[in-house]
């Protein structure tokens, strides 16, 4: 289907009498103007944006809007939330198409306008509708006081469908005959803009931006920055409890974090670092347990026999919680954040003893850790048979967590076809033993549950059903064993091998 | 996925296109994405909504499953509200499907392809018990049966409900409710006392015959743009209201 578009309109334009704008040149009939708030919704990462989609609460209902075509929509006669879990949803056709693209994410509203829209109808010689046309003024809310921030009129140009041929005819006329401008973005980003926020949401992602020449200790420092405003972005919808990946971020970017700092000692100060490298043990240290269990009531399954040992997590889960809100809230993370930022940022100056790599160029660098990493990797793969202890494909799994951040990092420092295929191997190789690891820590945490399951309502049926569940994981996590050397085959392949040597040396 | 809902009768002249016309427009100023298919090649659904008769490539192609339905759905003037236009071709539509393979699945084939886009389709039927019916019986979770109150009413309903039982198992329901009632002839009053004893099942709002019915035609478009106050008006939101729970509520 043909796109609509939106134009800017010439400011002080007065909505009532917009339909003379067209005379003579299109067949208009304008309806009366409405007064209105909207509301815009996205996860923080904003991934309906990334499909295109915006979610909007307007006149009592929510759509979710492709373009002007609505994909689908709920009645909500009640003021826009702040805040809307897709699983407090009502089952039907909104919450089939968010569910799959909202995953855990919840969805937060991203800007409010309060405007005047009027639909002006183009009209053929049966005097039916083939375009819409919305004229809008609007003015951002703020939560509070203070005067809005008034965005550029528009006007929203919106096709019906089976009219393509009129919709050309009429952008025409708008743009060679009345000289409309095309807006550069649409009006709800623009809205979140003003407000403060970015329309696309806000990635965790972290990848050095910067040039292969560029000194070791800067390209640290801007990974470590980075990192830190990732820490602080996720901060406060972990504390307020929006959604569980807040957490699994803030968590990840603090392990991305340890990771810099171990795999780039060379480059750090190494006395400041020591107290640097402990802190951040700490912090990730506190985090831990509310996202394993987290992760646990995630993937539990659903059965009434189970509900005493859900119960019983769901208590621990409280209890870690209030334990890593104390940590988070507690001036000790805040002047770590603080003080680790400072560091960083003045590492440059920083006197050169004990930092040997750090005025030689990043790529320089990266591509030696890469190297050395890998071949550790695949060392201590190879050293793993039938017989060896877990211990060992755990300490694997870590090192591979090293590779993984360092890829990640510098990825755009070295040529796609090298370092795709790697980051595929390695991954299907971490996620088996990543596999292998949460199946028995899972079921090592049944087993230390089970008396105090046993004690509540129900606890013998649930007894019988964890049981049953425990040996689900031991098959699992056998099963996950077994794949580990035809994952570790694909990762430490000769091919492989020849590439690592010849990208990164 | 979307329910399929029929306006349905062997008779013509009993008031489908207008419980098609609105009560598609109810769905859709309801919230549901809706399509209404004007199957009869009359058109009238498709000259209500101000569009084109016209479907390229005609019945025929769209049947066989040789043409993209959703390349010939029409936007009407009201939002979520579409309309997949009649063609006269659809005349020979019978004999297009009578050529097809699995003549009766044709219809509900055609429609799977954006099952997903709609909340509701409506199909609006020609008059007759023909192939097309019974396509109509397979692709339809729910026939609309305008009935007016006349002496034969009664037989044409169980004849209808016959029809269905035989043709198609675990058929659509059927839900039949009074058009073009008249309080003022002592026959129609009569029927509309009797009927739903002897046929416990029928809808209990009825849709009088009115003259903003009729002027429809004269301002090509549905009655709430028109008459939202009207008695007819009324009758089609109430009409609306309880065929949604009767849809809920499982039972046929």
């Amino acid at each position: 289907m043909a796109a609509g578009a939106e134009y800017l309109l010439p400011e002080g334009l007065d909505l009532g009498s917009a339909d003379t704008l067209f005379a003579g040149r299109l067949e208009v009939e304008g309806e009366r103007v409405r007064a209105g708030r909207r509301t815009f919704y996205d996860t923080f990462d904003g991934r309906l944006h990334a499909k295109g989609l915006v979610l909007v609460h307007e006149e009592l209902r929510f759509a979710l809007r492709e373009g002007a075509r609505e994909r689908a929509g709920l009645a909500h006669p009640e003021k826009a939330p702040e805040r809307l879990a897709v699983d407090d949803l009502p089952e039907g056709p909104l919450r089939a198409a968010l569910a799959p693209l909202c995953g855990v994410r919840a969805l937060q509203a991203t800007a409010s306008v309060r405007g005047r829209r009027r639909l002006l109808r183009v009209l053929d010689g049966e005097r039916k509708t083939v375009v819409r046309l919305v004229a809008e003024e609007a003015t951002l809310s703020h939560n509070g006081s203070g005067p809005g921030v008034t965005l550029r009129p528009r006007l929203h140009v919106e096709p019906v469908r089976g009219y393509a041929k009129d919709l050309k005819r009429v952008r025409g006329t708008l743009e060679r005959d009345l000289g409309l401008v095309a807006a550069t973005e649409p009006l709800h980003d623009e809205a979140v803009s003003r407000a403060g926020g970015a329309p696309g949401g806000v990635s965790s992602k972290v990848a050095l931006a910067s040039a292969p020449d560029l000194r070791a200790d800067r390209a640290a420092a801007e990974l470590a920055t980075r990192l830190v405003a990732v820490i602080e972005a996720n901060l406060p919808g972990t504390l307020a409890e929006i959604d569980s990946e807040f957490l699994h971020d803030l968590r990840v970017a603090v392990r991305r974090t340890r990771s810099l700092q171990r795999e780039l000692r060379s480059v750090f100060p190494p006395a400041p670092l020591v107290h640097f490298r402990a802190e951040f043990r700490w912090l990730q240290q506190a985090t831990g347990p509310t996202r394993d269990l987290d992760v646990y009531l995630d993937e539990l399954e659903g059965s009434a026999d189970l509900a005493p040992l859900r119960a019983v997590l769901a208590e621990h889960r409280v209890r870690e919680r209030a334990a890593m809100m104390r940590a988070l809230r507690s001036p000790r993370t805040q002047r770590l954040l603080e003080e680790w930022s400072t560091f960083v940022r003045r590492m440059p100056d920083a006197p050169r003893a004990g930092r040997d790599d750090a005025l030689r160029p990043i790529a320089a660098v990266a591509a030696e850790r890469i190297a050395r990493v890998y071949k550790r990797l695949v060392r201590m793969g190879a050293a793993i048979d039938e017989a060896s202890a877990p211990e060992a494909l755990h300490d694997l799994r870590k090192k591979g967590k090293e590779l993984r951040y360092l890829l990640e990092f510098f990825a755009p420092l070295f040529p796609e076809p090298a370092v795709g295929p790697m980051v595929t191997s390695l991954k299907a190789l971490q996620d088996t033993l990543g596999r292998f690891q949460d199946r028995e820590v899972q079921a090592g945490l049944l087993r230390r549950l089970s008396d105090e399951v046993a004690q509540r309502e129900g606890g013998g049926a649930a007894l019988m059903a964890m049981g049953v569940l425990a040996q689900r994981l031991d098959r699992d996590r056998a099963r996950a064993r077994a794949e580990f050397a035809a994952r570790f085959g694909a990762f430490a392949a000769p091919g492989q091998r020849a590439r690592v040597r010849e990208t990164f040396r | 996925m979307s329910q399929t809902l029929a306006t349905y009768n062997i008779k013509g002249g009993v008031g489908k296109t207008s419980a098609a016309a609105n009560l598609a427009y109810l769905a859709a100023a309801g919230g549901a994405r809706t399509l209404l298919w004007d199957l009869d090649p009359q058109g009238a659904s498709t000259f209500l909504f101000r569009i084109r008769p016209h479907v390229k490539g005609g019945g025929g192609k769209l049947v066989r499953g040789k043409s993209n339905v959703a390349k010939r759905i029409k936007g009407t003037d009201h939002e979520r509200l579409d309309l997949l236009p009649a063609d006269f071709s659809y005349r020979h539509m019978d004999l297009a499907l009578d050529a097809a393979k699995k003549p009766t699945r044709r219809l509900k084939r055609v429609l799977a392809p954006i099952a997903t886009d709609y909340d509701y389709v409506f199909l609006d039927c020609p008059p007759s018990i023909s192939l097309v019916s019974e396509s109509v019986f397979e692709a339809a979770d729910a026939l609309l049966v305008p009935v007016i109150p006349a002496t034969l009413s009664s037989r044409t309903y169980e004849q209808l409900r016959g029809v269905v039982a035989a043709e198609a198992s675990g058929g659509p329901k059927v839900l039949a409710f009074f058009s073009m009632l008249d309080r003022r002839k002592v026959l129609h009053r009569d029927v509309v006392e009797q009927l739903p004893r002897e046929h416990p099942g029928l809808l209990r709002t009825a849709i009088p015959t009115a003259a903003d019915v009729e002027r429809m035609g004269l301002h090509r478009t549905v009655l709430e743009e028109f008459a939202p106050r009207g008695r007819a008006a009324r009758a089609y939101r109430d009409l609306w209201s309880e065929i949604g729970e009767r849809l809920d509520d499982g039972a046929g």
